[in-house]
């Protein structure tokens, strides 16, 4: 992989939460356009590794380099957030404003785009994303699969280079989560640099270029998914994917 | 014994009535005015980072809440003067009232922005908006709308609270009904007007509540 098309680089992270060693040595490099799926047992560092990425959460020690910069940097920071797109378990619409409004809220604010123009990106993301008819909806006034779907077109409308998802479906009711996925898959197949924490395996196998498997807060293994689901190498991998495979 | 109120003395003091119904709510109004500058003051010292702007902001807010608003009337009636402070009663009352509302007002404030979920504003961060925009655009509004009834709540008990100014011998609502008490041993027919002139400023404040909270539910629900 060439300077050139390296998006993401952890080089040695390590984070603690008090005495709790949270990321221990994480070495990690995503290509542009790559696609990589993060799994791993529950408070096994999934959601504060990918957090990490837009600065969401400081780490103590090694060096993350993100689109060319270095998070160390803290004021560089909300540059490179508006190149960081971030999609939440929760959603985490903004409730008093309507569907368009949250998603082109930063676009305005922080791109400095007029408002019409905002609206025609916003609303042909909506229209992308299934929404068309849902503009002018509140947050509460949408089913959760479509709150995450404005969420994802919320984060699209500032053109960023980069997609993080953090288990962005595992708070859906089953029926919802096709819907979201779909607009993954699309978004992975239009060459998006994305960094999914799921455990959709289906969405892993269609879409990611590599698997990561984390357990205490370490990546324990990676592969493609073709090996990683058929011919994981360590135990852990194997244990896991048996409990999350059979259900 | 309201069958016997002796209307006419009542009527014969309604001139005193009235201009003891003006001074409380004019009171009031620059007490709410001071207890808001006060409380959003107070408020944005305590929810930012520096402990040494922090603390001040604290350290008022725990005293004001401890202590009665009597004792601290008292302390400004009795202290200022010592300090070479003199000012007028009404003065004195305001700021008193304004002191004490203001660290109720603070308390109100920062529990509505702090109701707002952590997950909203790291949408904001996560999207580039800086501190200031996240405040504006998105924690304020909805601080602010939760905001409104319990300070609207505050307000009338700063409006009652206000009967206090009359033990410092200013002229207001709970004064001129004690007038007619004295002058004419009529202690009822003085409470009895007293009392209408706090009912009509309460309804007054609570449909004002009522009005808003009708137009201003989160649009689309309820
Ligand atoms: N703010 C925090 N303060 C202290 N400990 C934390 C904090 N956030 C997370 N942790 C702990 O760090 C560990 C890793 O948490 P993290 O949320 O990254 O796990 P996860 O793999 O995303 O788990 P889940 O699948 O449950 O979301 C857990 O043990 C968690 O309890
Ligand atoms: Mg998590």
């Amino acid at each position: 992989m060439g300077q050139q098309a390296r998006m993401i680089e952890f080089s040695g992270v390590n984070k603690w939460f008090g005495p709790l060693h949270v990321l221990q040595d994480i070495s990690l490099t995503v290509g542009k356009g790559e696609v990589v799926v993060v799994c791993g047992p529950s408070g096994s560092g999934k959601s504060t590794l990918i957090r990490c990425v837009n600065g969401l959460e400081p780490f103590e020690k090694g060096r993350l380099v993100v689109d060319g910069t270095d998070l160390s940097n803290r004021r560089a920071l909300r540059a490179l957030r508006m190149e960081v797109g971030f999609v939440f378990q929760s959603f985490n619409l903004y409730p008093h404003k309507t569907a368009l409004e949250n998603v082109t809220l930063a676009p305005i604010h922080v791109r400095g785009l007029s408002r019409a123009e905002a609206e025609a990106r916003g609303r042909a993301l909506l229209e992308k994303v299934g929404l068309g008819d849902r503009m002018g909806n509140y947050p509460h006034q949408l089913s959760g699969g479509q709150q995450q779907r404005v969420a994802i077109a919320r984060s699209l409308c500032m053109q960023p280079k980069v997609m993080l998802f953090d288990e962005p479906t595992s708070a859906l009711d089953p029926e919802m989560i096709n819907e979201v996925l779909d607009v993954m898959v699309g978004l992975a197949r239009e060459g998006m640099t994305m960094m999914v924490v799921t455990h959709e395996m289906g969405f892993a196998r269609k879409v990611a270029d590599r698997v990561i498997f984390m357990d205490h807060g370490a990546i324990v293994e990676t592969a493609p998914p073709e090996t990683f689901f058929t011919a994981p190498v360590h135990a852990r991998t194997r244990d896991f994917l048996g409990k999350i495979l059979h259900h | 014994m309201l069958g016997g109120l002796n209307t006419r003395v009542m009527l014969e003091y309604l001139p005193e009535i009235w201009q003891g119904f003006l001074s409380t709510l004019w009171l009031s109004a620059a007490g709410f005015l001071g207890a808001m500058a006060l409380g959003v003051l107070a408020c944005a010292l305590a929810i930012q980072p520096l402990r040494w702007l922090r603390a001040p902001a604290v350290a008022y807010v725990d005293v004001i809440r401890a202590t009665p608003l009597l004792a601290q009337l008292y302390f400004l009636y009795f202290g200022l003067p010592r300090l070479g402070i003199v000012l007028p009663e009404m003065l004195i009352g305001i700021i008193a009232l304004s002191l004490n509302s203001g660290a109720y007002m603070a308390e109100i404030i920062r529990s509505g922005i702090l109701s707002i979920p952590r997950g909203q504003v790291e949408a904001g961060m996560s999207t580039g908006l800086s501190y200031l925009q996240r405040m504006r655009l998105i924690v304020l509004p909805q601080a602010l709308r939760a905001t409104v009834s319990p300070v609207i709540g505050q307000t009338i008990v700063l409006v009652k609270d206000s009967s206090l100014l009359s033990l410092i011998s200013v002229v207001e609502l709970t004064r001129a009904g004690q007038r007619i008490a004295i002058d004419r041993f009529m202690p009822v027919e003085g409470l009895v007007a007293t009392a209408l002139g706090y009912l009509v400023l309460y309804y007054a404040l609570k449909s004002a509540a009522g009005a808003w909270s009708a137009r201003n539910a989160l649009p689309g629900r309820g």
